[in-house]
C-alpha cells in the first residue's frame, strides 16, 4: 500500500511545480500538509465498504476519488546479467469533487503527475525523473478502454493482447517495457478495502498485480541495455488517506523464488511505533489471496542509511511472518534510492534471502520509505 | 588665493543677479527639455521591454500562428507526441477593469515552471494551504485572477474581492485569488489560467503563441522540422525588439523637438553671455593694460561660462526629471494610442540621461560664450573700452555672417537632397536650415531697421527714428534677441502649419473613407458573429460591410492587414493613388490580390504590380499588389485584402467591425439606439455615425499632437525670455542715454514709449523674418520629415491666420518683455543716472 509515500511524491511534484510557479524554494513542505489529509473535501467520493472490482474497467480511472494511481514497479536484468531496476508511476488527483464546465478544453480538476526513476545497481547509480500537467487536452489523462494512462509522452497502455506497455523517457535515461500478467489482480486489505485508520472513509481501494513478466528496452546514457525481468502493479484510489497521528510508512512487494509474493505495509505513528492499521497480503503459488494483520508480521531494522538531505532512512530489514514460516532478510541493491523531490521519499529495488520453514529462498522486490526526510 | 579674475569674475555675476538669473534659465530650460524628452522616451521604451521581459520569461522563441494564432492542438502534439517540454502556451490580450486597460496573460501553471516566475506575496496565502488555494483557484473556478500588488492597489480590490472584467465587450465577474510582489514590468498586467483567457478573449481552441526555451540550435531544427505548416518559430528577444522599433519614429520627432528647444536655449545663453561679456569689455580692457594676457582672460570668461553651464544643467537636470514625468504621461498616451500597449508608472532616471543634460548644459554655455570671449579679449586694450568700434565690428561682419548662413542653407538643401529616406539626416538638415537662416538675420535687421528709421522718422518724428535707428544700432546685442525670436516663431510657423495641413489632409481622408452611416465594433476584440447576423437583418439596413484587421508575422516583421468584406458603396471609401480603380477593384475581389497603403508603399518600396510575400496559415504565399491606397491610419491596414481571399488564405472567421449602410429615410440615431438593444446583454459594442467618428478621429489626431503644442509653447518660453533678458541688457546699457533723454526734457512717458516702441519693432522684425524660415520650415517638416517618419504625402495648407497669431505673438511677446525695462527707464532719476559714470 504505500499511500504515505506516494502521497508524499504527489505532494512533491505538485510543490514542484508551485515552488517553481513561486520561487520560493525554501517553502517548507509542511505547508501542503493539508493538500491531501485530513480537510479533504466531504464530498468526495470516498472508499466506506467493499465494492465489486471488474476488469478492465478499474483499470481505468475513478475520477470521483481525490487521488488514484498507476505505480509499477520491477527488477530487471540485461543479458549479461546486469542489475536493474525501475519505477514507473503516474498519479491522478483531483482539485474539486467534479470537473468544472467550461467551452476550454484547458479547463480541468484533474491533474497528473509522474515519476520515473530507474536503479543502476553495476554503476551503483540512481536517475529519477517528473513530469506534471493538467489533465486536460489531451496533454495526460486515463480510460479504460482501450486502456491507456499518459501524461505527455509518458504513457502506460494495453498493447496486443492482455499485456501493458510502459514508454517513458527523460534526457539521459528511459524504459520502453513489454509487460505481460502473469496472475490475477489480488485484491488487498477487505475485498479490496484498504482501512488505513480508525476513521470511516480513511480508507482506500487497492489491488495488485504482483507478478508481470517483462521484457524491453532500458536506456541510460544513450546506452540501450536489452533487459528483462518481473514487475509489480499497485493501483489505488481514495479521497482520504493518512489520519494526523501518522507520519508515514514502509511498504515491502517482494517476489519471492519459490513463486510466492509478498505485500506488507507498516504505518509508523507520530511515536515511531507501528500503527495497528498496518497490514499485508500474501499470493499463493495458485495466486491466492491471504491477508496480514500487523500483529502476523515482524519487521527488524538491521541497517541504515543517511541521505545527503540529512534524512536517516532504514536501510536493510529482516522480515518475519511466523504463520507461514518465513524469515527474510532483505537488502537495498543501491543504497540510495532517494528520489529527491521536494518532499523526499525512498523507492529502491532490494534483494531479499532467507528461508521458508527453514527451506532456503530468495526473491526480489521493492521497498518505499516516506517520512524520514522532509 | 583666489585669483584676481575670479574674484572680478563672481564679483561680476553677483552685481548682476537678473543677467545671472536669465542666462541660468536659458540653459537650464534647454537642459530641461532635453532632459525631459529622453527620459520620456527611454522610460517609455524601457517599461515596454521591461513588461515584455516579464512576460516573456526565460523564453528565448516563440511559436506563432495567423490572424487567429496557434491552434491548441499544435501544442498538445509537441508535448505528447514530440516530447518537447520546454515550451509554454500563452493566451493573452487587453481587458478592461473599472475602466483601467489591462494586459490579460493566460497561462498553464504546469508548464510555466522553466519559463517564467513571478514571485507570489507573502499574503498571497493566508495560511499553510496558500499555494494550493491559489493552484486549485486558478485551475478551477473560472475567474480567478492574480495581479500584482500595485495593480491591485490601483483597482482598490483585495484577495478574495470580486471585480468585474469587460474583455471584447463581454462582462465577466472575477475573484482576486493571489498578488504578486511587484516587480519589473508586470503592472496592469493580470495572470490567468489559460482556460479563463480563452473564454474572456473569445479564443477558445487558440493559443496567442507558445513560448518556448530552446537552448542549441539542434532544438530549434527540431521544433521546427515538427511544426504543422502555418505556424512559425521566431527569436523572441528579435519579435520584442520590432515591435519597440515601431515606435522609434515617433520618439525621434519628439528628440527633435527637445533639441528645438535646446537650439532655442542656445540663442538664449548666447545672447546672456554676450552681454555680460560686452557689458565688461572696459574691464577687460583694463585687465589688458595692467598686463593680463589674452589667455589669461579668455580663461576667466570661459571657466565663468562652464560654471554658469554647470549649475545651469543641475537646475536643468533637475526640472527635466519633473518635467519628464508630466510628458511621460503623454509619451505613453500616445504610444499606447498608435502602437503598443505601455504601462509606465514613473520616470526611471538613467545616469546616461543625466550626463546627456550635463553635456548639453556646459557645451552649450561654452560654445554660446566662446565667440563673444574670443571676440572681447582679441581687441587692443584700448579698442576694448570703447562701444562704437564694437558696433563698428559688429556692422562689419554682418554680410560675412550672412553668407556663412546662405551656405549653411545650401548645405541643408544638400544634405535633404542625398539623404535618402533617413529621418536623422533630414531632422539634421532642419537644423542646419536654421542655423543657416539664424546667420542672415542680423544682414535683415540692420537693412530693415535703416529703412524702417528714415521711414519712421518721416512720419513720426525723431522719437520713433532714435527708437528704430537704436536697433541697428546696438545690433550687436539686439540681434541676438531677434535670431533668438525669429527662430522660435518661425518654429511655432513651421510646427503649427505642418499640423494644419496634416489634420485637414487627415479630415479630408476621413471624410472619403468613412462611407458607411453608422459603424459598430467592440472595445479591444471581435464581434459575436450571431450579433452581426442579428443587426445585418435589421431593417433600414440596405448595405453591410465588415472588416477584420490582423498582424501578420514573419521573421521579416509584422505587417498589418485588413480584411474587408466590401459594401458595393465602400469601395469609393478608397482613395487609389496610382491606378485605375475600375480595373483595380475586380482583381482585388477576385484573385491574390492586395492594396498597399502608402506608407507601406513608401517604407517597403513597394508599389503596382510588386509581389510581396505573406504569411498564411499555409505558409508563404505571394500576392500582387495592384495599387497603393492613401491611409493616415497609423494603427493599421499596411496591406488590404478582400475578405474572400482572406478566407481562402486564413481560418479565422472574426470581425472587429461593421459598417452599415442605411436606407434614405432612415435616422441614424434612431437605427443607433436600436442596434445597442440589440446588442444588450450580448456585447458591449461601440457603436458610433461616421459624423462622430470623424469628430472622435480628429480629436484624437489632436490629442496626438498635444506633445507638440507643449515643447512649442516651451519653445516660446525660451524666446521671451531671450527678448527679456536682451531688453534688460540694452536698457542696463542705455542708462546714461536714458537719462541724458530725460534731462533733455523727454518726460518718463516718452522715454518709456521710446523703449516700447523699439520692443514692438524688434518683435516685428522678428515676426516678419520667422515667416520665410517658418514656411521652408513647414515644408521640410511636410514633405521631408512626415514622409520619412510615417511615409505620408501631406498637401500643405497655409492659412493666413497662422502668419498672423505669429507675427502677433513675436510683437506681444516682445512688448511684454519690454514692459518692465521700459517702467524701469521711465522711472530713472536723471541726474542720479547720469552721476553714476
Amino acid at each position: 500500500m504505500n499511500t504515505a509515500g506516494r502521497i508524499a511524491g504527489l505532494v512533491a511534484v505538485l510543490l514542484a511545480a508551485a515552488v517553481a510557479f513561486a520561487q520560493q524554494q525554501d517553502e517548507p513542505p509542511s505547508r501542503l500538509s493539508g493538500l491531501l489529509g485530513q480537510d479533504a473535501d466531504e464530498s468526495f467520493e470516498k472508499a466506506l465498504t467493499p465494492r465489486p472490482f471488474s476488469f478492465p474497467a478499474d483499470h481505468g480511472p475513478h475520477p470521483s476519488f481525490r487521488n488514484e494511481w498507476w505505480y509499477f514497479t520491477g527488477n530487471l536484468d540485461d543479458e549479461d546479467g546486469r542489475r536493474f531496476g525501475f519505477e514507473l508511476t503516474i498519479f491522478r488527483f483531483a482539485l474539486t469533487p467534479s470537473m468544472p464546465e467550461s467551452p476550454s478544453s484547458w479547463r480541468s480538476n484533474q491533474i497528473y503527475i509522474a515519476h520515473l526513476a530507474v536503479t543502476d545497481a553495476e554503476r551503483d547509480d540512481f536517475h529519477v525523473a517528473q513530469r506534471y500537467s493538467r489533465g486536460a487536452l489531451g496533454l495526460a489523462g486515463a480510460q479504460a478502454e482501450p486502456f491507456r494512462v499518459w501524461l505527455e509522452d509518458w504513457e502506460i497502455a494495453a498493447s496486443a493482447g492482455d499485456g501493458w506497455r510502459l514508454i517513458a523517457r527523460d534526457a539521459n535515461f528511459g524504459v520502453d517495457l513489454e509487460l505481460e500478467a502473469l496472475r490475477p489482480p489480488s485484491l488487498n486489505g477487505e475485498d479490496g478495502l484498504s482501512q488505513k485508520s480508525a476513521e470511516p472513509g480513511n480508507a482506500s481501494y487497492y489491488y495488485s498485480i504482483t507478478r508481470l513478466a517483462t521484457n524491453g528496452i532500458l536506456t541510460i546514457d544513450d546506452k540501450e541495455y536489452e533487459v528483462s525481468g518481473l514487475s509489480w502493479l499497485d493501483r489505488e484510489w481514495s479521497s482520504s488517506a493518512l489520519s494526523s497521528d501518522q507520519v508515514g510508512w514502509d511498504w515491502f512487494a517482494l517476489q519471492l523464488s519459490d513463486g510466492t509474493d509478498l505485500m506488507f505495509y507498516q504505518l509508523r505513528g507520530r511515536d515511531g511505533m507501528p500503527d495497528e492499521y498496518s497490514a499485508g497480503t500474501l499470493v499463493a503459488i495458485d495466486s491466492q489471496v491471504s491477508h496480514l494483520t500487523s500483529a502476523e508480521v515482524q519487521v527488524r531494522v538491521t541497517d541504515q542509511w543517511q541521505s545527503d538531505d540529512g534524512g536517516l532512512y532504514p536501510s536493510g530489514w529482516t522480515l518475519t511472518v511466523p504463520r507461514s514460516g518465513l524469515e527474510l532478510d532483505i537488502r537495498p541493491i543501491v543504497a540510495d534510492q532517494e528520489l529527491y523531490t521536494t518532499v523526499r521519499y525512498w523507492e529502491g529495488a532490494v534483494d531479499v534471502s532467507g528461508t521458508r520453514n527453514g527451506q532456503p529462498l530468495t526473491g526480489r522486490g521493492y521497498v518505499e520509505l516516506t517520512g524520514y526526510a522532509e | 588665493m583666489i585669483p584676481v579674475t575670479h574674484r572680478a569674475s563672481l564679483s561680476y555675476l553677483l552685481r548682476h543677479p537678473w543677467q545671472l538669473l536669465l542666462a541660468l534659465l536659458g540653459v537650464a530650460i534647454g537642459v530641461a527639455v532635453i532632459v525631459a524628452v529622453d527620459l520620456a522616451n527611454s522610460s517609455a521604451r524601457k517599461a515596454f521591454l521591461l513588461s515584455m521581459d516579464a512576460v516573456t520569461g526565460e523564453a528565448t522563441h516563440q511559436i506563432i500562428g495567423g490572424p487567429a494564432g496557434v491552434d491548441e492542438n499544435v501544442y498538445t502534439e509537441l508535448r505528447v507526441r514530440h516530447g518537447i517540454r520546454s515550451i509554454a502556451p500563452v493566451v493573452e490580450g487587453t481587458v478592461f477593469a473599472d475602466e483601467r486597460r489591462l494586459s490579460l496573460l493566460g497561462i498553464d501553471l504546469f508548464a510555466e515552471g522553466e519559463l517564467r516566475s513571478f514571485t507570489t506575496d507573502a499574503s498571497a496565502g493566508d495560511d499553510d494551504s496558500g499555494v494550493e488555494a491559489l493552484f486549485r483557484s486558478l485551475l478551477t473556478e473560472p475567474g480567478a485572477v492574480v495581479a500584482s500588488a500595485s495593480t491591485v492597489e490601483r483597482l482598490g480590490i483585495m484577495i478574495g474581492d470580486p471585480v468585474e472584467i469587460i474583455a471584447e465587450g463581454r462582462a465577466h465577474s472575477a475573484t482576486l485569488v493571489a498578488v504578486f510582489e511587484d516587480a519589473g514590468g508586470i503592472d496592469d498586467l493580470l495572470v490567468v489560467d489559460i482556460s479563463t483567457a480563452q473564454i474572456w478573449l473569445g479564443r477558445i481552441g487558440r493559443l496567442s503563441r507558445i513560448d518556448a526555451r530552446l537552448t542549441d540550435d539542434e532544438a530549434v531544427e527540431r521544433l521546427e522540422e515538427v511544426l504543422p505548416n502555418g505556424n512559425r518559430l521566431l527569436n523572441a528577444a528579435a519579435r520584442t525588439r520590432t515591435t519597440a522599433d515601431l515606435s522609434n519614429a515617433f520618439m525621434t520627432n519628439l528628440t527633435a523637438m527637445s533639441l528645438l528647444a535646446l537650439l532655442v536655449g542656445l540663442f538664449l545663453i548666447f545672447n546672456s553671455m554676450s552681454f555680460s561679456v560686452l557689458q565688461r569689455r572696459p574691464l577687460i580692457g583694463v585687465f589688458r593694460a595692467l598686463g593680463f594676457t589674452r589667455r589669461q582672460l579668455l580663461t576667466m570668461l570661459m571657466l565663468e561660462a562652464a560654471f554658469i553651464g554647470a549649475v545651469a544643467a543641475l537646475l536643468g537636470v533637475l526640472l527635466g526629471i519633473v518635467l519628464g514625468e508630466q510628458l511621460l504621461a503623454l509619451v505613453s498616451r500616445s504610444i499606447n494610442d498608435l502602437y503598443f500597449r505601455v504601462s509606465v508608472t514613473s520616470v526611471d532616471v538613467e545616469l546616461l540621461t543625466v550626463l546627456k543634460g550635463f553635456a548639453a548644459g556646459i557645451g552649450a554655455a561654452l560654445l554660446a560664450s566662446a565667440v563673444p570671449a574670443i571676440e572681447a579679449t582679441s581687441y587692443e586694450p584700448r579698442l576694448a573700452m570703447t562701444r562704437s568700434s564694437l558696433e563698428r565690428r559688429a556692422r562689419s561682419a554682418l554680410p560675412l555672417l550672412a553668407i556663412a548662413g546662405v551656405a549653411t542653407m545650401v548645405g541643408s538643401a544638400a544634405v535633404l537632397a542625398g539623404s535618402g529616406s533617413n529621418l536623422v539626416a533630414g531632422l539634421a538638415a532642419v537644423f542646419m536650415l536654421i542655423l543657416g537662416f539664424a546667420l542672415c538675420v542680423p544682414l535683415f535687421v540692420r537693412v530693415a531697421a535703416d529703412l524702417l528709421a528714415n521711414f519712421a522718422g518721416r512720419l513720426a518724428g525723431t522719437t520713433a527714428r532714435m527708437a528704430i535707428s537704436g536697433i541697428a544700432a546696438g545690433l550687436s546685442r539686439t540681434a541676438v534677441a531677434i535670431v533668438a525670436l525669429a527662430v522660435a516663431v518661425s518654429a511655432t510657423i513651421g510646427v503649427s502649419v505642418m499640423v494644419d495641413s496634416f489634420r485637414s489632409s487627415v479630415g479630408d481622408w476621413l471624410e472619403q473613407t468613412l462611407q458607411a452611416d453608422i459603424y459598430v465594433g467592440v472595445d479591444r476584440g471581435s464581434m459575436d458573429l450571431e450579433l452581426v447576423q442579428d443587426i445585418s437583418a435589421l431593417d433600414g439596413i440596405v448595405e453591410v460591410s465588415t472588416s477584420r484587421r490582423a498582424w501578420l508575422e514573419s521573421e521579416a516583421g509584422q505587417t498589418q492587414l485588413a480584411a474587408i468584406r466590401m459594401a458595393p458603396g465602400s469601395y469609393a471609401g478608397t482613395e487609389i493613388l496610382d491606378a485605375d480603380p475600375a480595373e483595380v477593384w475586380p482583381a482585388w475581389e477576385r484573385g491574390d490580390v492586395v492594396l498597399v497603403s502608402e506608407p507601406y508603399g513608401f517604407h517597403s518600396s513597394v508599389g503596382p504590380g510588386d509581389v510581396i510575400l505573406l504569411p498564411t496559415d499555409q505558409g508563404d504565399r505571394e500576392f500582387c499588389v495592384a495599387a497603393t491606397f492613401q491611409s493616415y491610419d497609423v494603427n493599421s491596414s499596411a496591406v488590404m485584402m478582400s475578405r474572400a481571399t482572406y478566407d481562402r488564405h486564413f481560418a479565422d472567421d472574426g470581425v472587429d467591425a461593421i459598417g452599415l449602410y442605411l436606407a434614405p429615410d432612415v435616422d441614424a440615431d434612431t437605427m443607433i439606439s436600436a442596434i445597442d438593444t440589440l446588442g444588450a446583454g450580448r456585447q458591449t459594442l461601440r457603436i458610433a455615425s461616421n459624423v462622430s467618428i470623424r469628430r472622435i478621429s480628429l480629436e484624437i489626431f489632436d490629442q496626438t499632437f498635444i506633445i507638440t503644442d507643449v515643447l512649442y509653447w516651451i519653445a516660446m518660453g525660451v524666446a521671451f525670455i531671450g527678448i527679456l533678458s536682451a531688453m534688460l541688457a540694452l536698457l542696463l546699457e542705455r542708462i546714461r542715454e536714458f537719462a541724458t533723454l530725460r534731462a533733455l526734457g523727454m518726460t518718463p512717458a516718452q522715454v518709456g514709449g521710446l523703449i516700447s516702441a523699439q520692443t514692438a519693432v524688434i518683435g516685428l522684425l522678428s515676426g516678419v523674418a520667422a515667416i520665410p524660415l517658418g514656411a521652408a520650415m513647414a515644408w521640410v517638416l511636410i514633405k521631408v520629415i512626415n514622409r520619412r517618419a510615417f511615409g505620408w504625402q501631406i498637401d500643405m495648407v497655409v492659412t493666413a491666420d497662422v502668419l498672423v497669431v505669429a507675427i502677433g505673438f513675436a510683437v506681444l511677446s516682445a512688448l511684454l518683455a519690454g514692459i518692465y525695462p521700459a517702467l524701469r527707464a521711465a522711472r530713472l532719476h536723471p541726474a542720479a543716472a547720469m552721476r553714476e559714470e
